[in-house]
């Protein structure tokens, strides 16, 4: 703007500085430096984790400014807050003066005033309709037409919208900004995990400690997960879930990753699963012919039966290797030293043990095959409540005619005026403008004037 | 046999290239149109190519799950898109730098920019078929949406048109530099091509973003979680917003324009590769 020495007060010059370009692009500068700091220092892990990587001298430095948390301070927030004023005052000081440039209509007067672009001549004996019409209707398509004695306007106009697409766009990204601050302050975010048969009547909040309830009772009738044939990678998993209130169903649902279900105004979204032991799992261990069974609880050293060695029970998967349950077993044999073996036995597939080099691979002495391994699945959900998301999509549909006006259709304005000269020729006048596409314009320019001058001086 | 018409493609787009060159060397009319003429039939097999995978991927999934009814059918076949692992984003993109440098450069592709143009294409797909894996995979559950397709395709496209823009910037701080009188193409033109390729670029970017939102908040929950890949798509389309505000409002051309549209490529490659290779995060499967 303006750099004039009269002093100015200092709420316009806050003003010029609020809708200036200059802030919007340090904003959006500040922004992605921000932005690039959270991906290369890692978000919202344990303290105790940065400490360890970043050392005794930085590690506390970076928590102490919030570093950790880079998406939930003032790092992001003030510069957001700023562009959204930024935004705000743009809109508010270009808004009206492009409404009232589109509202005005583009009659022949204001085409009579538009800049010269070239000039031609006719014959005097041709007709000036049959000369031009032809040529301007298959470079420009529909064309409005005013007649006078004095002279004859052709004229047409296109992007004529154009200038609201900038202000459409701003406008959305003020309320995506808004909704996102909506969701942030008055939004809900919580996890949930429910053991197979179990009802849940709270979820763990993400923000901070503790849980809120949910005002009704859920429980997880059941939850299946299928594989793809004879891979560990799910196809599917879904649970099965029966909404409860003040004891009594009142309704019955299916959660599926994609496919999120709605309740009591909190959104339960599929997340991930898990499988834990829902018993202790049985065993049978054989020296020989010598069987016996064997029944182990998790992560706790066991004797063998006939005092010939100890096992621990280290993990269980509901679909090792894509071949069904499995458990993984640490197993030493009495009077052997060092590491102890540790494979995994599979519940369906007990011949895999003989396979060398493979997980399941048992060298003995003991051999070890599952009896009974009582699993239960526990699903995982992502809770939310977010009054803000409406305004969110909203600005994304506001946003999309904003784009296709802002880039598809520049504003372009032609006339042609033909006047008759006191000797009976024709004088051809191009008159137009499009201040925002001056090099694309220019060229349509050059292009009909060319023809205009081929097709009527032949 | 689709890798073989890759193959076949990449060379083609290496004939375009070459004759792009000789255009430009004996300023030939006539080399220009067949350079464009080839750079289509290379970009018809490739077409080809990216829906015989298409066909390939769908058979592939309905040997698991046989669909039942027309509308799973239809489903499956828009969930089974080869948008899905790195090797087919790659082949994608490199088609889309082919269908938008002809769409948009149209009869300005030409001379040195042809050139440019029809490299890059050739280098992303030679990269895609020398050093990618191409197996077909399972999809995981998460990529099963509707969005998939649109949110890849936007993104992609709005990658291609960075990518045409980085390639106009190039020539024109390469030929700015030297002050010879006989351009290779006139750098008017070439500003006005580099404006052009990033507001497509910058249009498409944004309605990928917007998708990519909207089916984050119906799988996760969130419709922006800062996870690296989303976080540096933001910073690329920060820097491309800087860039036309830039060029619009304040009137900024040339060779300042030029080196923001290199800066926004430079983005652009750190969230497509260095994102994935570099930083951990949701979107470790593209
Ligand atoms: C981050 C966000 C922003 C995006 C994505 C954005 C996008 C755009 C787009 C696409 C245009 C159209 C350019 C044209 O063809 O003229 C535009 C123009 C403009 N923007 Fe922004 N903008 C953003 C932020 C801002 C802010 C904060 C301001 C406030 C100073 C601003 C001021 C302007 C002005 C004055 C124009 C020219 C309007 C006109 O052409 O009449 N922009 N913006």
């Amino acid at each position: 703007m303006s750099r004039k020495s009269a002093p100015r007060s200092l709420s316009s010059r806050l003003w010029d500085s609020l809708t200036s370009i200059r802030l919007t692009v340090t904003l959006l500068l500040v922004l992605a430096v921000v932005a690039t700091v959270g991906t290369v220092i890692p978000q919202n892990e344990p303290v105790a984790r940065y400490l360890a990587s970043f050392g005794p001298r930085w590690g506390p430095l970076l928590v102490r400014f919030g570093l950790h948390r880079i998406y939930d301070g003032p790092w992001l927030l003030v510069p957001v807050g700023l562009l959204s004023l930024n935004l705000l005052a743009c809109v508010i000081r270009g808004l009206p003066e492009a409404v009232r440039r589109v509202a005005r209509p583009f009659t022949a007067e204001a085409a009579l005033n538009l800049p010269l672009r070239g000039r031609f001549t006719l014959p005097a004996k041709v007709n000036p309709h049959e000369a031009v019409l032809p040529l301007l209707r298959q470079e420009l398509g529909r064309l409005r037409r005013h007649n006078s004695p004095e002279r004859l306007v052709y004229f047409w106009e296109s992007g004529r919208f154009r200038p609201l697409g900038p202000y459409l766009i701003h406008l959305s990204l003020f309320l995506i900004l808004f909704g996102a601050l909506v969701g942030k302050f008055w939004g809900v975010e919580g996890r949930l995990a429910v053991l197979t048969g179990e009802t849940a009547t709270e979820f763990t909040l993400s923000k901070g400690e503790g849980s809120a309830p949910l005002g009704f009772a859920l429980r997880l009738d059941n939850f299946t997960v299928d594989y793809y044939g004879g891979t560990g990678t799910p196809r599917e998993f879904r649970s099965d879930l029966t909404i409860l209130q003040d004891g009594k169903e009142v309704g019955q649902t299916a959660c599926r990753v994609n496919h999120p279900v709605t309740f009591g105004g909190l959104t339960f979204y599929q997340s991930s699963y898990g499988s834990q032991l829902a018993g202790p799992v049985r065993l049978k261990v054989c020296k020989g012919q010598d069987c016996h069974p064997l029944t182990l609880g998790q992560r706790r050293g066991e004797n063998l039966p006939d005092g010939q060695g100890q096992v621990m029970l280290v993990r269980v998967d509901a679909n090792y290797q894509g071949l069904g349950p499995a458990v993984l077993l640490a197993y030493r044999a009495a009077g052997e030293s060092g590491q102890p073996q540790i494979f995994w036995i599979s519940a369906r597939h007990p011949e895999l043990a003989r396979q060398p080099r493979t997980p399941f691979h048992q060298a003995g002495p003991h051999h070890f095959t599952v009896e009974d391994l009582p699993l239960k699945f526990y699903s995982v959900f992502q809770v939310r409540r977010d009054p803000g998301v409406w305004w969110v999509y909203g600005g994304f549909l506001l946003c999309l005619p904003g784009f296709l006006l802002a880039f598809l259709r520049p504003t372009q304005r032609l006339a042609v005026v033909l006047e008759q000269s006191p000797k009976g020729h024709w004088q051809g006048r191009l008159l137009g403008a499009s201040p925002r596409a001056r090099e694309a314009f220019q060229e349509r320019v050059d292009r009909l004037l060319m023809q205009l001058k081929k097709g009527t001086c032949p | 046999m689709i890798s073989q018409v890759l193959g076949l493609v990449t060379l083609i787009y290496l004939a375009a290239a070459g004759l792009f060159l000789a255009a430009a060397l004996w300023s030939s009319r006539r080399l220009e149109a067949w350079g464009r003429g080839v750079l289509l039939a290379g970009l018809a097999a490739h077409l080809g190519a990216f829906f015989g995978r298409w066909v390939e991927s769908y058979r592939h999934a309905s040997q698991y799950t046989p669909p039942e009814g027309a509308g799973a059918v239809l489903n499956l076949v828009i969930h089974q898109v080869p948008l899905s692992n790195f090797f087919e984003s790659l082949v994608f993109f490199s088609l889309s730098v082919s269908f938008l440098g002809l769409v948009s450069f149209r009869r300005h592709l030409k001379g040195a920019l042809g050139l440019v143009v029809a490299l890059l294409a050739c280098l992303i797909l030679a990269y895609a078929s020398l050093a990618v894996d191409s197996s077909i995979r399972p999809l995981m559950p998460a990529l099963k949406s509707n969005w998939l397709l649109i949110h890849v395709l936007t993104c992609f496209i709005g990658y291609a048109g960075f990518a045409l823009a980085f390639g106009a910037a190039l020539l024109y701080l390469w030929q700015t530099r030297r002050s010879k009188a006989n351009p290779v193409a006139p750098p008017q033109e070439l500003d006005r091509l580099m404006y052009r390729a990033v507001a497509l670029g910058f249009l498409f970017l944004s309605v990928g973003i917007l998708t990519g939102a909207v089916w984050a908040d119906s799988a996760w929950g969130r419709y922006w979680s800062w996870d690296p890949k989303e976080t540096w798509s933001l910073i690329t389309w920060f820097i491309y917003a800087g860039l036309l505000h830039a060029r619009l409002v304040k009137g900024w051309q040339g060779r300042r324009i030029a080196w923001l549209a290199i800066l926004g490529f430079a983005a652009v490659l750190f969230t497509y590769f260095g994102v994935s290779f570099l930083l951990p995060g949701l979107h470790s499967y593209l």
